[in-house]
């Protein structure tokens, strides 16, 4: 443990709606605007006092416009995480985190939005298909995850079920979330094993979503936590990174069906918090593709690797009412909706500081899985008043 | 020609296919896409190849394929009397109509995709000029002799700048598979579903190379299955040849 456990918190969490892409009324910046001030909102703070901006995966919103925008008394702090689309969006918060606990500033807003009119065809997915890929008409990030996880299926053993209890889950608790894209839409198996193939062995429903929209939170130090409105979710460890042989090298990545939390990643993220797998008490894992998520779980050790997956993975083991692990409380990339992931970190904090469509009863540990297979990874651990 | 229908193919379905290939050849889009399963309407379009004018359509053969769902394959006739065959697998639907569940063009042919050639940093330069010289170049540190893959600036095991690139026997394994069935440009249509396997090269130090594996049509890939490339030539000069991959057993 270090002294940046516990040293952090995020006070305030906004988001604008989900819409379907292409469809939103606003630009990518005003979303992102918007979803800061909703943040300000919650946390009781001044727009004017946020004094950095932390984004990721190439956001369209610099942070330097979006501080002139809200006419903030100084920007000290304005950085982006570099590559790894959503496997970036834990390393932001952590980012964020940095700045506060080195003093370098005092309130950051962490956010992402995206709005198809102002960032175009699949923003979240530029420039990591390159021609080595292209040419072999491997085109979407589909293709490349479904690659991996069919070595997991086929080589490790893990069921295709444990993929279906991920969108399940998903689906389940967006039933709950009435901003969620598939609020009143509920997936059952038949539904699930019908849809069309995307690329196998992921169907329409092991894909997140594409959405416009954009989420906010803001990262404060604890000392000041008391200044704001509602209860403080503490950061109480992060970690970002690619282990050597993983990253950017058209599908030579070494632990290939692993989703990319190598050992001594993990082993850093639970030292810097204090904890062991077994204390984390709710799970929003990164889906873009069950079969990602699901090899996240394994690679954390929140789940048995091989064919006893499919005996952790089930429907009712990730989800509120009876499970020992829930996961993506508010519905995830594939049932709330999908904007490159910010929104796992939105339902990560409100399992701490409240405000969750399926609340934990007593969640003290809210564990934050960035977008898994991506050439750079990600993770937080949130933790209540109690665990600091 | 002939239908030939297997035994217990369900009348109504053989009357609903039937008058599916005559919508298709009248170019009656409407009554086209009413046959499709709804929730696949846009799959379904983007995945066949069907030229603007035809003149007939014929129903080769029903077949069923398990799971009460069938395959249909329909010849059609274009202007200048040459044809091209779509194979259909039909489902019955909710509301009790046969729908199509997929369709594609046979035989199954590789997509040639408009994003092709040297990348922008030009590091995988030497590789497609290698395909257009007939061989399969990889990159591999004149020092060290380390494989490298995709392509570096500098060499990541001894920090050499004497990179060069090497023809490698383009034999190898499926390390993995995926058969995609999303349109996600419009070159593959006409060619979806296409299989792309990952192929571990032993001769370059089980580096690995994605490829569309050829033949695939029916074939469930095995991971573990030897494969052997061929370059192929392009259809036109502004792509570049490709390495597709074959199974073993294929191989000629």
């Amino acid at each position: 443990m270090t002294g940046f456990r516990g040293s952090t918190a995020v006070v305030g969490v906004g988001a604008t709606d989900y819409f379907k892409r292409g469809t939103s009324p606003l630009s990518s910046a005003q979303l992102v605007l918007q979803a800061i001030l909703a943040a300000c909102d919650d946390a009781g703070a001044d727009p004017r006092s946020i004094d950095g901006f932390v984004s990721y995966a190439g956001d369209s919103s610099e942070g330097l416009a979006i501080g002139a925008a809200l006419g903030v008394h100084e920007v000290r702090w304005s950085t982006q995480v570099w590559g790894g689309g959503g496997g970036a969006v834990a390393a932001a918060v952590n980012a964020a985190a940095a700045a506060v606990f080195s003093g370098q500033a005092d309130c950051v807003a962490v956010y992402r939005g995206l709005s198809e009119a102002s960032d175009g065809r699949g923003a979240f997915n530029k420039g990591h298909m390159g021609h080595l890929y292209a040419a072999h008409g491997v085109l979407a990030p589909a293709q490349v995850c479904a690659l991996r996880t069919q070595r997991m299926l086929e080589v490790d053993g893990v069921p295709p079920s444990a993929l279906e209890a991920v969108a399940l889950a998903g689906y389940h608790h967006a039933q709950r979330n009435p901003k969620a894209v598939a609020y009143g839409q509920p997936l059952d198996r038949d539904r699930y094993q019908n849809s069309r193939l995307i690329s196998e062995p992921l169907h329409l429903y092991d894909c997140s979503r594409e959405n416009d929209g954009a989420t906010a939170v803001l990262v404060v130090s604890a000392e000041r936590a008391g200044d704001f409105r509602g209860i403080p979710a503490h950061i109480l460890s992060g970690v970002q990174g690619a282990a050597s042989g993983w990253t950017e090298s058209a599908e030579n990545e070494q632990r290939y069906i692993s989703a990319g939390f190598h050992p001594a990643l993990v082993k850093r993220l639970w030292a810097g918090a204090g904890i062991s797998a077994e204390e984390v008490d709710v799970v929003q894992v990164y889906e873009n593709f069950t079969g990602p998520a699901v090899a996240s779980l394994i690679d954390f050790g929140l789940c048995p690797p091989g064919p006893a997956a499919g005996e952790f993975m089930t429907v009712e083991n990730l989800t509120v009412e009876r499970g020992r692990l829930p996961i993506n409380t508010a519905g995830g990339n594939i049932a709330e909706g999908f904007v490159h992931g910010i929104g796992l970190v939105a339902e990560a904090v409100r399992q701490i500081r409240g405000g969750s469509p399926n609340p934990v009863g007593d969640a003290d540990i809210s564990l934050l899985i960035g977008g898994p297979m991506a050439p750079l990874v990600s993770s937080t651990v949130f933790g209540s008043a109690a665990t600091v | 020609m002939t239908v030939e229908h297997s035994a217990g193919v369900p009348a109504d379905l053989a009357r609903t296919v039937e008058t599916h290939g005559k919508s298709v050849a009248a170019g009656d889009n409407a009554a086209v896409l009413a046959d499709f399963l709804p929730d696949r309407v846009g799959q379904l379009i983007a995945s066949a190849y069907v030229p603007p004018k035809l003149k007939g359509a014929q129903v080769c053969s029903i077949t069923e394929v398990g799971s009460g769902r069938y395959d249909a394959i329909i010849r059609y006739t274009k202007l200048d009397d040459r044809w091209f065959e779509l194979r259909s697998r039909w489902v019955r639907f909710d509301d009790g109509s046969w729908r199509v569940w997929s369709v594609r063009n046979i035989p199954d042919t590789p997509p040639w995709m408009n994003v092709t050639g040297p990348s922008p940093d030009g590091l995988d330069a030497p590789h497609w000029e290698g395909l257009r010289a007939g061989k399969l170049l990889l990159q591999r540190c004149r020092r060290c002799q380390t494989w490298t893959w995709s392509p570096r600036p500098i060499c990541p095991a001894c920090h050499s700048f004497d990179m060069g690139f090497e023809p490698v026997d383009p034999v190898g394994t499926i390390y993995s598979w995926t058969r995609t069935w999303q349109p996600f440009a419009p070159e593959s249509t006409g060619h979806l579903p296409y299989v792309v396997v990952l192929v571990a090269l032993p001769a370059a130090g089980d580096r690995r190379v994605l490829g569309v594996l050829a033949d695939a049509d029916g074939v469930t890939p095995e991971i573990g299955a030897p494969v052997r490339g061929q370059i192929e030539q392009p259809p036109d000069e502004r792509h570049w040849p490709l390495v597709r991959w074959h199974l073993e057993k294929q191989a000629r």
